[in-house]
């Protein structure tokens, strides 16, 4: 396996993921970083991510039963892992006592 | 419900696609996100957007996570790597030949795409500006009292701003008011000036029908006011250093020094613009909306949206009508696509040279040609070499290959060759391109994106070739059995493998032929209109240009003529083969008239002939007053007089009012002389004299060391020109622009026809080559038994004469009747006689003698025994 390490993609899936759940499957992520972030991500570039993330362990899926709308087949949806709690957490963590080590004076220029 | 669903499918091939590569765990959720993706993408969008966006979204799925991986038939792929392996074997075996294949086809190739990406630039002529399809030039057809029609560009101011008022389907309207030759003094300071062409007078309403590209500025309001002037980029830098000069100045140095407010900056005029210009101003003059008497305006329209130019069409005649005070016979009045202009318009005084259709089509049915030639060779050689692999084909089939293997192996070799050739021909085009990118003046390339498409058309060609190169032997050589094919029992001189074989030759022949007939015939013609009495000398006639501003200019023409060179000097207001006017003349039946007025001694100059009467006299004061010409022979005809009226007060014209007499003087007559192209016949012209200072001045220089006279020239200029630097053309030069279109078509038909006159030298010198390797033996066996050299290589050569022969038969008539077409557009041509034919066809002749011939020579001259003893 790959290094565990988040990427910037990455780490945007696995929060989207969390903010659908339990409804985050491919196209809805898709739609959510569109309407979040205003990337335009091609579909395939959302499952590459997905496909990676679940290799790494930070997600899990499950198949769910089939809709009329996608001519009867069923979706994948996604939800986040411990580890991927663990990652998140530390992502977020890093960033905030990183924040916090800016002194001040670099805001005024 | 149903039914809807039904209809929203994505595209099948996106899916099969997909289905293809996916790996089958990831499919299923991949398959449902697209297809529910697709069923939003098509509420929002047309079905051919939302077609493309799957497309899109499929192939982004096209990533090593999502590809089926592993599962590939090791057998084939190994099979696969033996095909290159064996083509790149048999490529690097027989390298002369390879060499030969790549070669012409690239060729080909490279002619084909420079001819057509060159084309596809002039057909799109003016489509750049928005909504061109809804811009037309109005133009005028002047008629005659014998009800001939003269087309003409120009009309009256006055019709542009009728045109808005009368029609509600016109949007806007524009005049154009060109130069006319005149040059202007523009400049930023009196010592920082330059002398400009490129200036447009227009009105404000000039962005409502065009719209060039802007770099800064407002066009909407960029010549709201007189006193603004828009300028390009180019003319921006020329000045001012730098692009953005909105706001700042340049001033006019006329008489009354206009300073010019820049409004806007303009990207460079595009190439593919039927007028250039560097500066765009106002039209000065007054009273414009009344004068419907003046033709030196160009009229532009744009229609508003959805109004049809059908409807309008057979208005215009009435509407012009209708301003016009009551007469006989009006001129007619009509509309032109602006696209169209630059092809297939060809009036009397164009803003710029046009193209012409004609060519258009000759050029794309020459590089058809070429590229025709050269895959036709390729496709004979390639047919004709593979004969020669039987034997491995059939150890092949012994080791059980079957006909798609042996199918697969071909056409991995011939695709092979193709796919170079197609690069090395698309690497001479561009080549090509840079290298004559100054003579066709404009920069393309053919990684342009518009070009796209047709590298898709000629790679698609191409590799049809290809295929059917690989496909044909492969198929011809699988139907034998493997046993005879092993023991060479095969015949690859068979009589279906031959038959195919001359008639690609012969077919290749007759194109060449064709083209060696085309292009002499056009030679011919270029060279007959050269050397056409022109009636009058313009060699080493030099024209000084802005002469107009000199008062004194008897005095610089005496201090001239001091410089032993200069024999003669004469000043005029036109160039003859460039500039002159019009007028109506004649009573009472009144036709088109052209003139220029010039002094006693332009005629010597020019080399005119005075065949009756006098010379314009400086003695004579009423030479200078009304209308009293020297007119050529034409005109005399016109004017239906006989040589007992010259010099007699005759009435020539309608007076235009009570003190006019109407009448006019012929004083002299001079030989009928070439002022247009050679399309058209001569035309009635005349001279008049008059004593003001005039705008050319044309020297007839007798040496031929011109720089040194051009030095004292410049000399003498300096003292009476106050600062304004010499402008100078030679006469002969630009005469010959009045056939540079048909030089332009002589040049490319000859490069082409020596090219494709080559692939054919090509196509025959290795056909000719492996029916000697195939007849070494017989040829020895003939010798032994008594066979004379030149017995064996007339055995030889006749076979290849007689396809020649029969090339000619076929192509010489066709051409015939094609160039006696093309000569029919001129009214001075040449006759393609029966030398024309026999130079044709000793020349296809001499060639193809000289590839077989020397060939069969070389065989026929060596040792019989030891081509007996080979194996």
């Amino acid at each position: 396996m790959k290094g565990t390490n988040l990427g910037e993609f990455e780490e945007l899936i696995l929060l989207i993921v969390g903010v659908l759940f339990p409804n985050a499957y491919g196209l809805s992520i898709r739609q959510e970083i569109i309407d979040q972030t205003g990337r335009k991500v091609a579909i395939g570039a959302v499952h590459s991510g997905l496909n990676r993330l679940e290799d790494k362990g930070f997600l899990e899926s499950k198949l769910a039963e089939a809709t009329h709308e996608r001519g009867g087949r069923r979706k994948r949806l996604f939800s986040i892992t411990a580890a991927g709690q663990r990652a998140l957490t530390k992502n977020h963590e890093l960033r905030n006592s990183l924040w916090d080590q800016i002194p001040d004076l670099v805001w005024k220029t | 419900m149903k039914e809807q669903n039904k209809d929203i499918t994505p595209p099948k091939y996106a899916d099969r696609f997909l289905s293809w590569f996916c790996r089958d765990e990831l499919l299923e959720e991949v398959q449902g996100d697209l297809y529910e993706y697709y069923l939003i993408a098509r509420e929002e969008n047309s079905r051919r957007k939302a077609d493309l966006l799957y497309w899109y979204h499929v192939l982004h799925f096209l990533r090593p996570f999502a590809i089926k991986r592993g599962r590939q038939n090791l057998n084939a792929a190994i099979m696969y790597k033996s095909y290159f392996k064996f083509a790149w074997r048999n490529a690097l075996k027989h390298k002369a030949n390879t060499f030969m294949h790549l070669l012409s086809l690239g060729l080909g190739v490279a002619c084909f795409i420079f001819i057509f990406v060159y084309l596809k630039g002039e057909l799109s002529y003016d489509k750049f500006h928005q909504d061109a399809d809804r811009i037309y030039r109005v133009a005028i057809d002047f008629v005659d009292s014998e009800r001939r029609r003269l087309p003409d560009a120009t009309t009256p101011p006055a019709l542009a701003p009728a045109l808005t008022k009368d029609f509600p389907e016109v949007a806007a309207s524009v005049r154009l008011f060109p130069n006319w030759g005149g040059k202007f003094l523009l400049g930023t300071s009196p010592d920082r000036k330059f002398y400009e062409e490129r200036v447009i007078r227009t009105d404000s309403t000039f962005f409502d029908v065009f719209s060039f590209p802007v770099l800064y500025g407002d066009t909407k309001t960029a010549l709201d006011n007189p006193d603004q002037m828009v300028i390009t980029r180019s003319a921006a830098i020329k000045y001012f250093g730098k692009e953005d000069v909105v706001g700042e100045t340049l001033t006019l140095f006329d008489e009354e020094k206009t300073i010019y407010k820049i409004s806007a900056v303009l990207e460079d005029v595009p190439v593919t613009s039927h007028f250039k210009f560097d500066f765009l101003a106002r039209i000065p003059f007054q009273n414009l909306e009344q004068n419907w008497g003046w033709y030196n305006y160009y009229t532009y329209m744009k229609l508003a949206s959805g109004a049809d130019i059908a409807t309008l069409e057979p208005k215009l005649q009435p509407f012009f009508e209708s301003y016009l005070e009551e007469r006989e016979i009006y001129n007619i009045i009509y509309s032109q696509p602006l696209t169209d202009i630059h092809l297939k318009s060809n009036l009397k005084w164009e803003l710029e040279a046009n193209g012409d259709m004609n060519n258009v089509y000759i050029f794309s049915m020459l590089a058809i040609f070429v590229l025709i030639v050269s895959c036709l060779n390729y496709l004979n050689l390639n047919v004709a070499e593979s004969f020669k692999r039987f034997r491995e084909v059939g150890v092949r089939k012994v080791f059980g290959a079957n006909k798609r293997t042996l199918v697969g192996q071909f056409l991995v070799g011939t695709f092979l060759i193709t796919l170079a050739a197609l690069l090395l021909g698309s690497v001479l085009s561009e080549i090509l391109f840079k290298t004559l990118g100054d003579v066709i003046g404009r920069k393309i390339s053919l990684l342009d994106p518009e070009n796209l498409q047709l590298f898709f058309g000629i790679s698609l060609v191409v590799l049809l070739v290809g295929i059917i190169a690989g496909l044909y032997p492969a198929i011809h050589l699988s139907s034998f059995k493997a046993a005879m094919a092993v023991k060479g029992l095969f015949n690859p001189s068979g009589k279906s493998v031959s038959g195919l074989r001359r008639s690609l030759l012969v077919i290749q022949f007759a194109i060449s032929t064709f083209m060696i007939f085309c292009s002499i015939a056009v030679y011919q013609q270029l060279q007959f209109v050269k050397n056409v009495d022109k009636g009058f000398s313009s060699e080493q006639v030099m024209v000084i240009e802005n002469v107009g501003d000199i008062r004194n200019q008897q005095t610089l023409k005496t201090e001239l003529l001091k410089i032993n060179e200069v024999s003669s000097a004469g000043l005029s207001n036109g160039i003859i083969g460039g500039l002159n006017w019009t007028t109506s003349l004649g009573y009472p039946d009144a036709f088109t008239m052209n003139w220029v007025v010039i002094d006693p001694e332009f005629i010597e100059t020019m080399g005119l002939e005075l065949i009756e009467g006098r010379n314009f006299s400086r003695e004579r004061p009423g030479d200078t007053i009304g209308v009293t010409i020297i007119v050529n022979e034409t005109a005399l005809k016109e004017l239906k007089l006989t040589h007992e009226d010259i010099g007699k007060s005759l009435p020539l014209y309608e007076p235009e009012d009570s003190l006019d007499t109407g009448r006019g003087t012929v004083i002299g007559v001079v030989k009928d002389f070439h002022f247009t192209d050679f399309k058209s016949t001569i035309k009635p012209f005349c001279f008049f004299y008059r004593a003001e200072p005039q705008d050319y001045l044309s020297l007839k220089l007798s040496t031929a060391n011109v720089p040194e006279t051009l030095s004292a020239i410049e000399n003498v200029w300096s003292d009476f020109s106050n600062q304004t630097p010499l402008e100078y053309f030679f006469l002969d030069k630009s005469f010959a622009e009045l056939y540079a279109k048909e030089s332009q078509l002589s040049n490319v038909l000859l490069f082409l026809t020596i090219l494709a006159l080559f692939i054919a030298f090509i196509g025959m010198f290795a056909i000719a080559n492996m029916t000697i390797k195939d007849r070494t033996k017989e040829i020895a066996i003939r010798k032994v038994l008594g066979a004379s050299v030149s017995n064996v290589v007339m055995l030889i050569t006749r076979n290849f004469l007689w396809l020649v022969v029969i090339a000619n038969l076929i192509a010489a008539p066709i051409a015939y009747l094609t160039m006696q077409r093309w000569l029919e557009d001129f009214a001075y041509r040449t006759s393609l006689g029966v030398a024309l034919f026999l130079v044709t066809i000793i020349s296809t002749l001499l060639v193809a003698w000289a590839t077989v011939g020397f060939q069969s020579f070389r065989v026929a001259i060596g040792n019989p025994v030891k081509s007996l003893k080979q194996e």
